[in-house]
């Protein structure tokens, strides 16, 4: 009998679980550890922010589920690793801290043979003074923060309602954010609901971020081939800005907030403020608090993982200028180096480099756009772990890893600009691969027939089919492994 | 103005027609099709 846990129910985590279920036999045990209740779809939360959807829209409880399936839930946060056993525990555990109401503070050690990280980022809201939902901005990031932006916003609503002038700042709290496609769609939503609130004309916003240039989306852009010419994101993304009237920062790395003044340097070294009566910043990401401990006792925490928090993978972490950065530097196997039980997904595995360019302004502050590593190629990274395990629980416990690495998959993105049956609109976009690889596609990097986007009605139809097609899927409903990642 | 609204300033704007075309449901009917279409390749290479 193997015993496989995972931390974290998100879009990794749950893919890698329900796959993992599915592939072992009875006699094995699929453990998730979760400090959340319900699970999130969580790129439909900018709809949340805007009031056009309830945060129920966007959650389901995981516990019916994970009971119907045959997997055994934790409602708990993972503290500590344990990959060599320790004190009364002759194999490998996780240490874990009961966060479910009914034993709150409790602690627990898992045993496991194989262990999957996917515990997802830590918003770390502290890492600009003032950011977030306990400081002077909001924040779309969990559905409940997102219920609070739809709040601030409505009031802000009202004021222009009665003849009041606005300025809303949608964008990233610091410079080394990632997810600026998130903000990017709550920019172009907000936008979307003032015109619609006939509201548009007294209101200025402003889209602040850390990328080099708009339509960088923490992927150093792309480059589409469209009526026989190549064009760039940066100019599709440029002109939607002026289409809407949206005025825009970037290089931009937000050092603090005050009550109604963002405080921010850009590349040249210039300190600047913005005042604000409504900002909706997400925040940089950190790996979750995790420990590691060796059979002894001694931390080992820095063996596991990188200084950012995140799970070292099968990367090379190698440190080298950003023009000696390969394609093949990006993990495959998600297997940890030093323990082979153990695997790093989604956004917990720490990437060995940005995608982006990383730039530094002459005082010495890191404007770099982090790797976005979430929606479809989590869900890959989840299922080719847990093909990987499944091999060797179901046959030798040598068998090769499954591979999937982001330097040779695609994504498909679509980035909602304004939500409506008939007057919604949302930029469709693919890319492949998403690391670009310029020694396979000189030039971009990527391959031109497949990097492709566009704007229109029909993207926002794809992006509500994507809700409820994943929401469908996460339920386990009948036949939900047919739909990809 | 910001760097960055010196370039937006002087991006191409859309014809109305173009602008119309992106919520001409007939239209859009046929990008629904085609966008998915296009995924499905990608979503395809990703599980190869």
């Amino acid at each position: 009998m193997a015993r496989v846990v995972i931390l974290g129910a998100g879009i990794s985590g749950h893919t890698a679980a329900l796959h993992l279920r599915r592939m072992l036999g009875k006699e094995h045990e699929v453990v998730v550890v979760s400090p959340n209740s319900r699970w999130n779809w969580i790129p439909s939360n900018i709809w949340v922010g805007v009031g056009k959807m309830t945060s129920e829209q966007v959650t389901f409880p995981l516990a019916p589920i994970y009971q119907r399936k045959g997997i055994e839930f934790h409602q708990a946060l993972a503290v500590a690793i344990h990959p060599e056993g320790g004190a009364g525990q002759p194999g490998p555990y996780v240490a874990v801290s009961y966060t479910d109401p009914t034993r709150a503070g409790q602690a627990a050690e898992l045993g496991y043979d194989y262990l999957i990280n996917a515990t997802g980022p830590k918003l770390n809201f502290a890492a600009t003074p003032g950011l977030g939902p306990d400081g002077h901005t909001v924040s779309v990031c969990t559905p409940s923060h997102a219920v609070e932006a739809a709040s601030a916003l409505e009031q802000v609503i009202k004021r222009l309602g009665s003849g009041e002038r606005q300025t809303l700042v949608v964008g990233v709290g610091h410079g080394t954010c990632t997810c600026e496609g998130a903000a990017f769609e709550y920019a172009f939503n907000v936008e979307h609901e003032l015109r619609e609130a006939g509201v548009r004309d007294l209101a200025e916003v402003v889209y602040i971020t850390n990328e080099n240039e708009l339509g960088d989306f923490g992927v150093g852009g792309m480059t589409f081939t469209q009526r026989g010419f190549q064009t760039t994101s940066k100019m599709w993304t440029e002109s939607l800005f002026r289409e809407r009237g949206v005025r825009a920062i970037v290089q931009a790395h937000v050092s603090q907030i005050k009550p109604g003044l963002i405080h921010y340097e850009q590349l040249d070294g210039s300190t600047n403020t913005l005042a604000f009566d409504f900002a909706m910043l997400l925040p940089p990401f950190r790996g979750a608090d995790l420990k590691a401990y060796d059979a002894l006792g001694d931390d080992i925490t820095s063996t596991l993982f990188a200084p950012s928090g995140f799970m070292k993978v099968d990367a090379d972490y190698t440190a080298k200028p950003f023009a000696d950065w390969r394609a093949a530097d990006w993990p495959s196997t998600y297997q940890n180096p030093s323990y082979s039980n153990v695997f790093g997904v989604g956004i917990a595995f720490a990437p060995p480099h940005q995608i982006s360019e990383p730039r530094t302004s002459p005082n010495g502050t890191l404007v770099a756009p982090s790797p976005p590593r979430t929606g479809m190629p989590s869900g890959i990274m989840g299922r080719t772990v847990a093909r990987t395990i499944a091999d060797r629980v179901n046959g030798s416990a040598t068998a090769p890893a499954h591979t999937a690495s982001m330097a040779a998959m695609g994504a498909a993105c679509v980035a909602s600009a304004g939500t409506g049956v008939r007057k919604g609109t949302a930029a469709a976009m693919t890319m492949f691969p998403v690391v670009p690889d310029y020694q396979k596609y000189p030039g971009t990097g990527r391959n031109t027939k497949d990097t492709y986007g566009e704007i229109g009605l029909a993207g926002h139809w794809v992006k509500v089919l994507l809700h409820h097609l994943f929401i469908y899927k996460a339920k386990a409903r009948p036949g939900w492994f047919l739909i990809p990642e | 103005m910001d760097n960055a609204d010196t370039a937006i300033a002087s991006a191409p704007l859309p014809t109305p027609k173009t602008v119309r075309g992106r919520t001409n449901l007939p239209v859009q009917a046929w990008r629904f099709v085609a966008i998915n279409l296009r995924m499905i390749k990608i979503i395809r290479k990703g599980h190869a």
